[in-house]
């Protein structure tokens, strides 16, 4: 099975190939800045170098979020259209989960996004990816009773944290065998309502 | 010599659509999905939720066009793409999905500024004709532009603050009248009459536009009025408002025909759908024999055909993005 990855939900872009367990081809760069306008230069890139072309993997991975509204657009769109156009099975994933696949020593794996003001969007993972806490929208020092036996993963800068260090083949074999999705309907994962919506529910409240 | 099918990618505001033209002037299909009733729940367009809108949109519009046009990528010459001005969130979703659309379909990628879009949706209507001039009115622009030959865009003035759909928006705020108030002002006036001392605005030498003196006034009137106690004619407002608008307009274009010794004239923006306008710009031109095209009201607001149409031109022209193209909030029409 070959296998195309695209995760654009923070300010790492991740663009792999996969066969089977081998991962062939794995971009990841810090991009700060327009990260809409790289990322079909980058999967352009990745297919030069291998022996086969987009057209024959089987199926596309892409991260839907929770993460920056924008980036995880980015790559959604980019999938979508790349699973639509050559007809090929689409399966999304859990940014938080991603993060998961980073190992540590502790029971618990605390994939964490900061999401201002005190929150984040986070899970609680055990190291075989099984979800111990759902991804949420959540204040941070909510997510305390896991911090002694667990380890926050996180690109930014929360207390403790450890970097991510993504395990691309774990999370693409969990997944594997999840039921493919219609492009059209594979959508972000935002997590949270936009400000005029949620102003919106407050003021009918 | 082959027949050029352009296919069009629009997003910049609150409409997803993509559209497919031939030749620069033959629409085969358009599709426009509209997002105009959520956001009228807001009173207004939401950044936020439109891009939201367009990502979940992008794929069914895309195949929807294809299935009516009853055609497949592989018979498309190009993908012309809507690259700014616009809401940034929303402009790079059609970005993207144009992008790798020319990538996995191997075609050019043509880049598109949205009021070259504005001003080619002519095109759809009648062959341009040149020298011309342009009257782009929109929510986010009043400019008249001077054009020598396709794509030589020379502006000759434009608006100093709100452009003109932006002072319908705002007035019909004030005035209560629903969202999107351009639309409802404009039927409004006709019910009317001309009651209200408004300021003709930026009555000068130039070929500038100010309407925020005009809205201002507009504001006043109305606080006055309710200070008063009196309640505020929305018909007469309307009416009133409408007349100043439409007499500075018409006022500085038709000078501009004359001074540039042009005799074609186009209106293009979402303001072009404006009856008062329309109407005026019609009575004025045949007393003057001037040539004037205006876009049906389906090509007047926002719509991928106009895209696919400035599309084909930029093409010919040899207008050619990489899969980088960057979608931009603000840029110069060139």
């Amino acid at each position: 099975m070959r296998s195309l990855l695209i995760d654009t939900s923070s300010f790492f872009m991740h663009v792999a190939v996969l066969e089977d367990k081998n991962v062939l081809y794995h971009f990841k760069e810090e991009i700060k800045m327009d990260m809409a306008s790289r990322i079909v230069p980058v999967i352009e890139e990745a297919f030069q170098n291998l022996s086969f072309k987009i057209e024959d993997i089987d199926k596309i991975f892409v991260v839907n979020g929770p993460g920056s509204f924008t980036g995880i657009r980015v790559g959604v769109t980019a999938a979508k259209m790349i699973a639509w156009a050559l007809k090929k099975d689409i399966i999304t994933l859990s940014s938080l989960e991603f993060l998961a696949t980073t190992s540590v020593d502790k029971k618990y794996h605390i994939p964490a996004i900061d999401a201002r003001r005190g929150y984040v969007y986070a899970g609680v993972y055990d190291s075989e990816l099984n979800c111990i806490l759902k991804d949420q929208y959540i204040l941070y020092t909510e997510l305390s009773s896991y911090f002694e036996e667990g380890t926050i993963i996180s690109h930014d800068n929360l207390e403790n944290s450890v970097r991510p260090k993504e395990d691309i083949v774990k999370i693409v074999e969990k997944h594997a065998d999840d039921a493919p999705l219609n492009p059209h309907e594979v959508k972000p994962n935002y997590l949270k309502l936009t400000e005029a919506e949620e102003k919106k529910l407050a003021g009918a409240q | 010599m082959n027949d050029v099918y352009i296919l069009g990618i629009e997003s910049s505001c609150d409409e997803t659509s993509v559209s497919i033209v031939k030749n620069g002037c033959e629409e085969i299909a358009t599709v426009v999905l509209s997002q105009i009733d959520t956001h009228a729940n807001y009173g207004g367009v939401v950044p936020e939720i439109a891009s939201r809108m367009h990502v979940e949109n992008i794929t069914i519009v895309v195949e929807e066009c294809l299935s009516r046009a009853q055609m497949t990528m592989d018979e498309i010459t190009a993908i012309a793409v809507t690259y700014g001005p616009g809401l940034i969130g929303s402009l790079l979703i059609g970005v993207v999905a144009a992008s790798t659309l020319a990538y996995i379909f191997h075609k050019p990628l043509v880049p598109v500024h949205h009021i070259a879009g504005h001003i080619y949706a002519n095109n759809l209507e009648k062959k341009m004709e040149f020298p011309l001039i342009a009257l782009v009115v929109s929510g986010g622009h009043t400019d008249l532009i001077y054009m020598k030959d396709n794509y030589c865009f020379s502006k000759i003035g434009g608006t100093l603050d709100d452009a003109v759909g932006e002072a319908y928006d705002k007035v019909a705020r004030v005035a209560s009248i629903p969202y999107p108030g351009g639309p409802l002002v404009d039927k409004l006036s006709y019910e009317g009459v001309d009651a209200y001392p408004l300021p003709l605005p930026l009555d000068d030498d130039s070929y500038n536009f100010s309407f925020s003196g005009l809205k201002s006034a507009v504001i006043n009137l109305v606080h006055n009025e309710e200070q008063r106690g009196n309640t505020v004619n929305k018909a007469d407002l309307a009416c009133s408002f409408q007349s100043r608008v439409v007499e500075i307009l018409t006022k500085k274009t038709m000078r501009a025909l004359k001074e540039y010794d042009v005799k074609n004239l186009i209106v293009a923006g979402g303001v072009a759908a404006n009856s008062g306008i329309r109407n005026r710009l019609k009575e004025l031109c045949q007393e003057q024999s001037v040539n004037l095209t205006v876009p049906s009201l389906k090509y007047c607001t926002d719509n991928a055909a106009m895209i696919a149409t400035a599309g084909y031109f930029a093409y010919n022209l040899g207008r050619r993005a990489g899969y980088d193209l960057k979608a931009l909030a603000t840029t110069k029409l060139n």
